[in-house]
């Protein structure tokens, strides 16, 4: 029983961070039809922005240093402003090519990113201690879960909640639903194209920041792909989900992680190194049985 | 002259709704070999949606598509291509890239032609066309009236039994239209095939068409020789209607 | 020599010879092969062995970037896996060929045909070949089936796929180490021949009515499925050719290093393929070969600055990683500026065609 209630919790906190990433990942491509592997490096630079810049394995904390109050913002507002600039200066000059130039674009600036980083903190990984007080375990159902997994569930949580009341509630958010379902006819309603799109890109700096922060605190270590997997589940969680429905990323960002998760438990020894791969192919399995996604969007097909 | 030998086909009870809105509903027409049958209706009759039904586009919600009366609904647009059925598009969606003799070879090879067989008829179809001149031109660089023309002579490459050309002189002037509609009319004897022709313009289709069939609203309103057509009180009423005011008409 | 859309079946609308007419349809090859000899004799007599090196490597790198061209250039789609069909044909080809003493113990895992007997490289070489196609056409037959941009993020799966099989199936791949000691023959003019192959190929391909019609899908998927094409059937076909070619790509790397490890065939070769097909421009056969050598030669420069050199009497170099920045900000400019790439998306034409092409 206490297994299985581990294994859940395991589940659920990996696949809510994937949601988060797969939800920023589909803001964007609603907005702009843009599947954006930058995402990957504004997680990655977020983790980066704690420390100063050096070649050593246990570098100077720099944002790592701030009190709580401060860390998390200032990591934050930097995410948010690399988002902006990648924006501002490579995608919007082609806001109207076509999703295939788009995507092979992002990889660009992905690519570009990460050498950057890599330039200036080296490829090492290094280890940084922050969040060492959620080390410890609390005990939940008679199972000892640890605190940092607690704290990602929290987070996605109110991230998801904050995230549902704003894209329902809020005149921005409406606007942005709107956009999604039929850009052209939003913007002759009056929606505007740069500012829709620069809050999109906004919302998913903040979730990149807040997924970089989650990470380093569970793994305590900073690495320059350390953004890659989670944004490549992530692309796969849209794309089961069904591209261009929030709802249906948020759903295969959890699927993913349960995948992920019940293969780690239940593989055996010899094979669990292979449990990627699995991840992988039971994804296409799934995209097989229903090519357009768990949730098609109908915007997505094209009138004749 | 084609080598098909599918002689009909024939819409039975075909109703579309899209999500809870009525596209269509009951709608019965059958296409002949050898004749042009005229499509007219008013902005949302439906004619449009009528078109991508017969061509494998949509498939019905209810109703079926028959071939020679075997059923073919829902078998997709590709294999309604390679069964005969040719058709234009309202934008004319040429291969912008390619040439415009390219364009032709695509659907002569879509046919099944072998290469030979493909280039002689493109390029028939061309002269024929009075489009031989353009045949090296990629279409980015032909002329609106040009860019139209094509689109019908890329349906024709297919080898069709039946081409469903839908509003093919839109935004043409005058001359181009009466010029467009007077290779329309000499099809059937060209090619052997039967014409679905859609067009806004009543006098045009009148003077072209074998037979008329009216939609509204996506019901049929009336079908018939052009004159029984003309005289029919519910149509006079539904055009008069129309051009007495026309923003009534657009909600259709 | 002017700059002309492709025009394969463009007709002969005046009387020619049928030897200007032959030379008229092979232009658009001839126009980018020549040059390829060329420089590939010039290298041969005059340059460094460094030199024939870069030239071999960069032959090489044109099979690559025309195996991938035949799939994203023909059919719109991108394709982030296409190098798993050349880390397939380099392990497939590595078993039939390396280290016979050495195979029983670093590769016990094989099965005997492999672990306990070598194959004459060219028959070795057609398998491995033959494999990565049908490794292709298998995959093909699953991703084919989505629409254009959920086949691209899929074929991201398939590179991962194999990279964490290959990684992790040690008693058959050594895992992540090096498999060494393959045959090395891929001299100047063994690449310099795949090169040509790859692009007589590539180029017979898309002049063919199935090159047409996957050309139409590109254009409109719409229009060309009312033109009686199969979208699934058409992207299959390239895909399978574009492994099959990826695949050679493949057996010529591992053959010109005499090693093979699977993390050289990830995420970095995807990348530079990439932005050398964007460079060069991904609608032409011309755009792929055109990237490839102005790609290598940015690249070869950079790697040179960054291992140092002297100005005034001083030396300098710049940081390593240069040469990245330098590829992805390049990439990014010719996507903003000039989305077509250098060709424009065109071929290159025999001259008399200039006054029939309206517009060019």
């Amino acid at each position: 029983m206490s297994n299985i209630v581990q294994i859940l919790a395991d589940a659920i906190s990996l696949g809510s961070l994937y949601a988060l990433v797969a939800l920023a990942i589909g803001l964007v491509f609603g907005v702009m039809k843009l599947i954006n592997f930058a995402q990957a490096d504004y997680i990655t630079i977020g983790a980066y922005a704690l420390v100063v810049p050096s070649a050593s394995v246990t570098p100077v904390l720099l944002l790592g240093a701030l009190p709580v109050a401060l860390m998390v913002p200032g990591v934050m507002l930097v995410v948010t402003l690399l988002a902006l600039a990648t924006e501002r200066l490579a995608f919007r000059p082609m806001r109207n090519a076509n999703p295939a130039t788009l995507l092979i674009s992002s990889f660009a600036v992905s690519y570009f990113l990460q050498h950057l980083v890599m330039m200036v903190h080296t490829g090492r990984p290094k280890s940084v201690g922050i969040g060492n007080s959620l080390a410890g375990a609390v005990e939940v159902l008679g199972v000892r879960l640890p605190g940092n997994q607690i704290l990602t569930m929290a987070v996605a949580a109110v991230l998801l909640v904050a995230l549902v009341f704003f894209l329902k509630k809020t005149p921005m958010g409406i606007q942005m639903r709107a956009a999604a379902e039929n850009f052209q006819m939003a913007r002759l309603m009056g929606v505007r194209a740069n500012r829709v799109i620069a809050v999109a890109f906004v919302m998913s700096g903040i979730m990149a920041a807040t997924v970089s922060l989650l990470l380093v605190i569970q793994t305590g270590t900073l690495d320059i792909r350390m953004g890659l997997m989670p944004v490549i589940f992530a692309f796969f969680a849209t794309v089961i989900g069904g591209m261009g429905s929030l709802p249906g990323a948020a759903l295969g960002g959890f699927i993913v992680g349960f995948i992920s998760v019940l293969l780690q438990a239940f593989l055996p020894a010899e094979l669990r190194a292979f449990r990627d791969a699995g991840v992988f192919l039971l994804v296409i399995l799934i995209l097989l049985v229903r090519p357009q996604g768990l949730i098609v969007d109908r915007a997505a097909k094209e009138r004749v | 002259m084609t080598t098909q030998t599918l002689q009909t086909l024939e819409a039975r009870d075909v109703h579309i709704s899209f999500g809870g809105i009525r596209a269509l509903s009951g709608v019965n027409m059958k296409l002949r070999r050898g004749v042009v049958f005229g499509l007219i209706g008013p902005n949302g009759a439906g004619k449009t949606t009528m078109v991508n039904v017969l061509s494998g586009f949509q498939r019905p919600t209810s109703g079926t598509v028959n071939l020679d009366g075997a059923d073919a609904s829902g078998i997709g647009p590709q294999k309604m291509a390679r069964a005969g059925i040719g058709r234009s598009f309202q934008a004319a969606r040429l291969f912008r890239d390619m040439t415009v003799e390219q364009n032709l070879m695509v659907a002569a090879f879509g046919a099944g032609l072998p290469a030979a067989r493909a280039a002689r008829a493109a390029h028939e179809i061309l002269e024929w066309m009075g489009l031989a001149a353009a045949a090296g031109k990629r279409c980015d660089t032909l002329s609106y009236g040009d860019e139209r023309r094509v689109s019908i002579a890329r349906a024709l490459a297919l080898d069709p039994a039946f081409v469903l050309l839908d509003e093919p002189a839109s935004g043409m002037n005058d001359a181009e239209c009466d010029a467009l509609m007077h290779t329309i009319a000499h099809l059937p004897a060209r090619f052997g095939c039967g014409v679905l022709l859609i067009e806004h313009n009543m006098k045009v289709i009148m003077g072209v068409c074998d037979r008329v069939h009216v939609l509204d609203g996506g019901r049929s309103l009336a079908e018939g020789t052009p004159v029984e057509v003309q005289n029919d009180p519910t149509v006079r009423r539904a055009y008069l209607g129309e051009k007495a005011a026309p923003k009534s008409a657009a909600l259709f | 020599m002017s700059v002309s859309p492709l025009s394969p079946h463009a007709p002969a609308t005046t009387d020619r010879g049928p030897a200007e007419r032959l030379l008229r349809c092979w232009f658009p090859v001839l126009a980018l092969i020549v040059p390829l000899f060329a420089v590939a004799i010039v290298s041969d007599l005059a340059g460094s062995v460094m030199i024939q090196r870069t030239v071999t490597e960069a032959l090489i790198r044109i099979v690559v970037v025309v195996g991938i061209y035949v799939f994203v250039g023909n059919t719109g789609v991108i394709s982030f896996g296409s190098v798993t069909f050349m880390a397939i044909a380099a392990y497939a080809t590595g078993w039939q060929t390396c280290c016979e003493a050495l195979k029983p113990i670093t590769m016990p895992g094989l099965p005997e045909f492999l672990r306990d007997h070598s194959y004459s490289l060219f028959p070795a070489a057609l398998a491995a070949v033959a494999l990565a196609a049908l490794a292709a056409f298998v995959t093909g037959l699953v991703l084919m089936r989505m629409s254009g941009l959920a086949a691209s993020i899929s074929t991201l799966a398939v590179l991962f796929i194999v990279n964490v099989v290959y990684s992790n199936w040690d008693s058959v791949t050594m895992g992540t180490a090096s498999m060494v000691g393959l045959p090395r023959y891929v001299t100047l003019w063994v690449a310099l021949g795949a090169a040509v192959l790859a692009i007589v190929v590539a180029w017979l391909y898309q002049s063919s009515r199935f090159g047409l019609a996957v050309r139409a899908t590109r254009a409109d998927e719409v229009a060309a499925a009312a033109c009686g094409v199969s979208l699934y059937r058409a992207r299959l076909l390239a895909f399978t050719l574009s492994g099959a070619l990826m695949g050679l790509g493949g057996v010529l790397t591992a053959h010109f290093l005499g090693t093979v490890s699977i993390n050289s065939f990830f995420l970095k070769l995807t990348f530079i393929a990439l932005a050398m097909l964007v460079v060069g421009g991904m609608g032409s056969l011309a755009g792929a070969v055109a990237g490839v050598v102005v790609t290598s030669v940015v690249i070869d420069v950079f790697r040179r600055l960054e291992s140092g050199f002297s100005i005034a009497g001083a030396n300098w170099s710049l940081p390593a990683g240069t040469q990245e920045l330098v590829l992805a900000g390049v990439m990014l400019l010719i996507l903003i500026y000039r989305k077509d790439g250098l060709m424009g998306g065109r071929e290159f034409h025999w001259p008399s065609n200039r006054g029939k092409i309206a517009g060019t």
